[in-house]
């Protein structure tokens, strides 16, 4: 996996010596997220899809909804599933097969962080209460590698489910029918928007490239709504985080997150 | 000195005729026909291709930059850049007194670490074997890593070194360039290591232009009036 590759001390060396002076290597702020462009649609056959450039990590995220059916415990709820893969072409490191732990991380962090900002109302996904749902199945690909990618499959998966449009089925005869033409936008609560930083050193950065992930000592992705509260978190690397870290990278992705989530809301409302 | 310079795809015959196959060209009856994408060059007795692109297939006594990325207690490991990986043994480092109880591999090179090196023994059956034991090879504390195709590296070095001579003199950098691909570029100032980095992808990306050498030389004469 790609976070696994290995970078030269010479390079670790001038990253921390950039930051001891308040200055990252490609000339951001600290606290600067690099250029987000989205591409709504990108997959025209998919329920909803999206390709988010987070400066040269490029992912593509397609949507598709469909009838299935509900848990044994939950049969009034609809459902949601987002996965991340990487594919090969991504960057030298990575090759096919079953995923590896951080592959699998990447996952769940970006299911969560949308699944626990009750982004999707799911309540209202139910065909036929504990018998038929609508299943909402957000799968992202990574195209290109440069860092973060839980943001940009975040921000991928956010964007898809914004554009997607769900057809509408009845329950007849004990089965899902669908209704032609009668599509309706998901029914969305709020925008999660992951922001991920990284320590280095005793310097905590936004949003850090592939060259900064490989050398950074802890990180850790904080997801916010859209009335700033924070739902989901996740904490990684060797390293630890002080009380007071904690409290301004919570500080930070809120006021990050905002600038991000007008970018996707923009981005969406442009197609409709 | 050759002439007929023209490009070639893999299976495209180069030329017909009583001549010597060498890098990159196969012979077929009297066919003399390109395995690889590239521009060929017939010289008096003999025809080769370069290739356009690849990656690196190591060749004995090659000067490498090489990364450290594990190590076992008897060697490392190293990526050369190449589909092979350098196997680094302990004894060419530590001497032969070497002992995998009293001595600490890492002590000497960390995961991480550069070294420049050189191609010990290599022969497509086992990994290349790697030696650090001579002058000017060792572990590079200092410089910038710079990654260009390891095709466009006889373009970079030049005829009889003139290009990096010039990019060197103009600039005041000290350039080590693996055949690998990997170049470290060291220089006091910021400045002049700026300007041979952009020299440097300046041959990366444009190595088949004809005047490579002037465009370079203007770039750099530009830079330092500016």
């Amino acid at each position: 996996m790609a976070s696994h590759s290995v970078i030269d001390e010479l390079k670790r060396t001038q990253i921390l010596e950039l930051l001891e002076q308040g200055k990252r290597v490609d000339g951001r702020a600290l606290d600067e997220s690099r250029d987000v462009s989205i591409e709504i649609n990108a997959i025209p056959k998919a329920n909803g899809s999206a390709r988010i450039r987070l400066g040269d990590t490029e992912v593509v995220c397609g949507v598709k909804i469909q009838p299935d059916r509900p848990f044994p415990d939950t049969g009034d709820k609809g459902l949601f599933i987002c996965t991340a893969e990487l594919l090969p072409l991504s960057h030298p490191t990575v090759e096919t097969g079953p995923p590896q732990p951080p592959v699998i991380e990447l996952a769940r962090v970006t299911d969560r962080g949308i699944r626990e900002s009750h982004m999707i109302d799911v309540t209202q996904l139910v065909i036929e209460k504990d018998k038929s749902v609508i299943g909402v199945f957000a799968d992202n690909v990574v195209v290109d590698y440069d860092g973060n990618l839980f943001d940009a499959c975040s921000y991928a998966a956010t964007a898809a489910l914004l554009s997607s449009k769900t057809p509408k089925w009845n329950w007849t005869d004990d089965a899902p029918v669908l209704a032609e033409g009668e599509e309706t936008q998901l029914p969305i609560n709020t925008i999660p928007v992951s922001v991920t930083m990284a320590k280095i050193g005793n310097h905590i950065i936004v949003d850090p490239n592939g060259d900064e992930w490989a050398s950074m000592d802890a990180r850790v992705t904080i997801t916010t709504d859209s009335d700033g509260n924070i739902c989901a978190l996740q904490k990684g690397g060797n390293d630890g985080f002080t009380l007071d870290e904690i409290v301004k990278c919570g500080e930070t992705s809120i006021k990050v997150g905002a600038k991000i989530r007008e970018k996707l809301k923009a981005a969406s409302q442009g197609v409709q | 000195m050759a002439d007929k310079r023209k490009y070639v795809i893999p299976g495209d015959v180069v030329t017909t005729g009583p001549f010597r196959p060498e890098q990159n060209v196969i012979l077929d009856g009297n066919k003399i026909i390109s395995t690889t994408v590239g521009i060929s060059e017939i010289y008096d007795d003999s025809v080769k291709v370069i290739p356009l692109t690849g990656m690196y297939i190591p060749k004995i006594d090659d000067l490498v930059i090489a990364k450290v990325i594990s190590h076992t207690s008897l060697s490392w490991e190293l990526d050369i850049n190449s589909c092979y990986v350098g196997f680094l043994p302990a004894q060419d480092v530590f001497g032969r007194d070497f002992s995998a109880h009293a001595d600490e591999l890492t002590s000497k090179l960390k995961t991480g670490d550069l070294v420049a090196a050189r191609i010990a023994n290599f022969d497509r059956t086992r990994d290349p074997l790697i030696t650090i034991a001579d002058r000017d090879l060792g572990k590079i504390d200092s410089g910038v890593l710079v990654e260009i195709s390891p095709s466009k590296v006889p373009r970079l070095i030049g005829k009889r070194g003139s290009m990096i001579q010039m990019i060197e003199e103009a600039t005041e950098a000290a350039v080590t360039i693996g055949q690998n691909g990997w170049v470290v570029v060291f220089c006091e100032s910021s400045e002049g290591l700026l300007k041979a980095k952009k020299a440097i992808q300046m041959v990366n990306e444009q190595a088949h232009v004809a005047n490579l050498t002037d465009q370079v030389k203007e770039m750099l004469d530009k830079k330092g009036e500016s």
